[in-house]
Formats: C-alpha cells, structure tokens, sequence
C-alpha cells in the first residue's frame, strides 16, 4: 500500500517535472508574442488594479519599514558624511594656509619689486628663544644657504624685523630690533634726521635722534638710515606712536611702534645683498 | 473536498498576498515569497506528493504573474515541496522553529535551483547573484514562517494531527 503510494508520488513528481521542463522549453523558444508570454501580460493586467489598491492601503506598513531600514543607512551615512567632513575639513585647512603662503609670497613678491637692488632668500622661522630677556627667532638658514652674521631680516611685507647674530650651517639667530642689545641706524623718512632704534625689550623700540633739536611728531615714519653698513638704507622700521619731554640728559623720548608683527612671523626675508660691511653699532656705545 | 478546498484557498490567499502585500513589506531588495513560505509549510502538514503539488501550483502561478521564465519557479517549488514533506515523518515537534530552521534553507535551496535553472536554459538577463540578498531572503521567509505556519495549520484543520517533529 505504501509502496504503490511512494510510486504514485514518483509518477506525479516525474509528471510535474516533466510538464515544467516543457514549460521552460516551449516558452524560451517562443517569441514575444506567444500564447504564455501573453498570458502573462494579460496575468499582470489582471492584478495590478488589485496591486494598486493594496499599495495605498500598506503605503503606511512600507513607510514604517522603510524608516526602519533607513536608520541602519542614516547611521552608516552618518559615518559617512563625518570622515567626509573631517576630509575636506583637512582639505579646507591646507588651502587656508596655502592662501596664507601666497598672500605671504605675494607681500614678498610685491617688496622684491619695490627694492630691485636687493636681494633676498626667503627662510622659515623655525623658532623663537624662550628666554624672556632675549628677543630673538631661529630661522631654518645659516651659512650653507649663504647666510652670515649681521644681515638684515625683514618681514614678509619688507618692514625691519632684525639681524642675524649667529649663524649655524643650517639655522641663524636673528636678533630682533626689541631686543635690548639691538641697534640700529636709523632716519626719519619726512626730514632725514639721523638717529638709533634701540631694543627695550618686551616689544618696545625706541628712536633716539642725533639731533636733539630736529623737529619730530607722532606719526614719523622711521626707517633704516644704512650708516653703520648692516642694513641697506631705506628699510621701513616703524612709526612714531610717542614723544616724551626732555629727559635729564636733554634727550627726546620717542617710542616707536614697530611696523613688523614681531609677535606673528613665519616666513621672513634676509637681506643676503649686499652684503653686511661692519659688524652692528653695539647698542650700550648710543648709536 | 474539503483538503481541496483548503488547498485552492491556501494557495489562492498566498498568491494574493505574494502579489500584493509582499511588495510592500519588501526590506532593501529582499522580499518575503509567501507561495515558498507556504509550500513549505503545507508539504510539513501533507507529505511529500502534497507539497510537490502545491509547489507546482504556487510556482506556476508566480511564473504566470510575473514576467519570469515559465515554469522555472514551478520546478524549484515541486523540489522544496517535495523534499520538505519528506521532513515530515522525520521531524516530530510542535515548535514553530522547525519549521523555520526547514524555511530558511528551503529558502536558500531555492533561489539556488532558480538560478541553476537560469544558467542551464541559458537566460541572458539574469539577475546577478548575491549570496548576501538569498540569505535575506531565507531569513525573512523563515520569520514570516511565525505567521503563515500557525494560519495554515488553522485552516488545514489539522490542529488535531499537528506535524510532529523530531
């Protein structure tokens, strides 16, 4: 009884196989137009009113899942976006400081132009001394890049920042025009009246005249005068910001305010020609 | 008349459900396919010839309503109909995990002989295969196994004489 089951069961499996292995063979050979592949446009036809309505009906069901599974997506493109953002963040950043530099290539360009018989390298700053008595930087140059003692350094925008007093092969100290045991020859720019810009250290310069009597206001500019024959003449220093009365020795306190940012340098230009003749005037001999 | 009955009106519902509400529960691209769900579980309450029938039926008719290769998912149908009543008097258990565990491989099976069936008749506009999408597959049919098991049980009357597993 079993048996003839089991049989009945083999013949009705054989059958069906068989009629499906028809179905697969008439209908891949038949073309678009035949009998099944229009029964099944004619099927479709047939339910997709039925499909439509259904799709209204669940639109909610399908909304609540797909919610669901965009969650799973929100958090992945959450991830996403953030290593995006933090990419072009980086990205950002670089081009910020290459709009920096070439603001800064540009100012130096433009000083360049302005002071054909000079001749500058343009060095990094690498550094400055943290000794708060010393008002100094270390550049990335010394005497292998053509660099030596007593040369001018300017900022990027041309204006006086210092002078180089030790040079390594490969980084110089460049003593700044603050600091205490600087000195410079200096004049003002409207009347050509010499004088020394001295160092006072924590970010003060001062100017002090030859002349005692020269006329001087606030406001003067101040650059180098190139007597002492460190620093090419010419070379901005800064500006008048105080006059004070008559000290005991008779000399006119003036205070200049520096035009360099000595607080924010990068880059900076030495002044590698022409080149320095003298050591500088020592700043306790007065100019 | 009644098993008949029982049989045209589980394989009519599930071919309503397929074409309709399947659609739309879809997750990602992977959607539940109720007929195999429920050629599965009839083949676990009828036996083999059963399940083989309904299997042939089922996948008939999602090859009518659809723009598939005739017959391709009748085939595969009749074997997973088939085999899974074959389980029957092998597995004694009143659990629905059964069941599911039989789906979730049913399901794998299946998608397999589809796509065996494709690359032997030679259909050039395949979808392509992915392991990941069956898997999804055979794990929502195996879940929507909780549903339909229990509602075919219900209307097959065969609360009395459940399939035993073992």
């Amino acid at each position: 009884m079993v048996e003839r089951q089991n049989r009945r069961q083999r013949a009705l499996i054989i059958t069906l196989v068989i009629i499906c292995i028809l179905l697969v063979t008439v209908y891949s050979r038949e073309s678009k137009d035949g009998l099944f592949h229009r029964l099944q446009r004619f099927s479709l036809d047939i339910v997709s009113p039925l499909q439509k309505g259904m799709s209204k009906v669940l639109s909610p069901v399908k909304d609540g899942i797909g919610y669901l599974t965009d969650l799973g997506d929100a958090k992945s493109e959450r991830d996403r976006l953030k290593e995006e953002v933090e990419s072009l963040q980086d990205v950002v950043d670089e081009l910020e400081e290459m709009k920096l530099e070439n603001k800064t290539l540009t100012k130096m360009i433009a000083v360049k132009e302005s002071r054909p018989d000079l001749e500058y390298l343009v060095v990094d700053v690498i550094g400055a001394n943290p000794d708060v008595w010393e008002q100094t930087i270390q550049i990335g140059a010394g005497y292998s890049n053509g660099l030596q003692e007593y040369m001018a350094v300017l900022s990027e925008d041309g204006s006086l920042i210092g002078r180089i007093t030790l040079c390594t092969s490969e980084v110089s100290l460049v003593q700044l025009i603050t600091d205490e045991r600087s000195s410079v020859g200096a004049m003002l720019q409207n009347n050509a009246e010499m004088g020394v810009v001295k160092g006072e250290g924590r970010g003060g310069v001062r100017l002090e005249l030859l002349n005692q009597d020269a006329e001087v206001e606030t406001g003067d500019v101040v650059v180098t005068s190139g007597l002492g024959g460190t620093c090419p003449a010419g070379i901005p220093v800064g500006t008048i910001t105080e006059i004070s009365e008559r000290r005991a020795d008779l000399s006119v306190g003036i205070v200049i305010s520096p035009r360099a940012s000595l607080t924010r340098l990068d880059r900076v230009m030495v002044v590698t020609s022409p080149l320095p003749r003298t050591a500088p005037i020592k700043a306790e001999e007065g100019g | 008349m009644h098993r008949r009955l029982t049989f045209f009106a589980v394989l009519v519902v599930a071919l309503l459900i397929q074409l309709t509400v399947s659609p739309e529960i879809g997750i990602g691209s992977v959607k539940p396919d109720i007929l195999l769900v429920a050629t599965i579980c009839w083949a676990l309450f009828e036996g083999p010839g059963q399940g083989a029938l309904f299997g042939f039926s089922a996948g008939l008719l999602e090859d009518i309503f659809s723009t598939a290769v005739l017959g391709v998912s009748a085939f595969a149908k009749i074997l997973i109909g088939y085999f899974s009543g074959e389980l029957r008097q092998r597995v004694i258990s009143k659990s629905v995990v059964w069941p599911m565990i039989i789906v979730f491989f049913g399901s794998i099976l299946h998608e397999l002989i589809k796509f065996a069936t494709w690359a032997i008749v030679g259909l050039e506009q395949r979808p392509p295969f992915s392991f990941g999408v069956i898997a999804g597959l055979a794990l929502y049919n195996s879940l929507i196994t909780l549903v339909v098991y229990p509602v075919i049980r219900h209307f097959a009357g065969l609360e009395d004489r459940a399939l035993m597993f073992q």
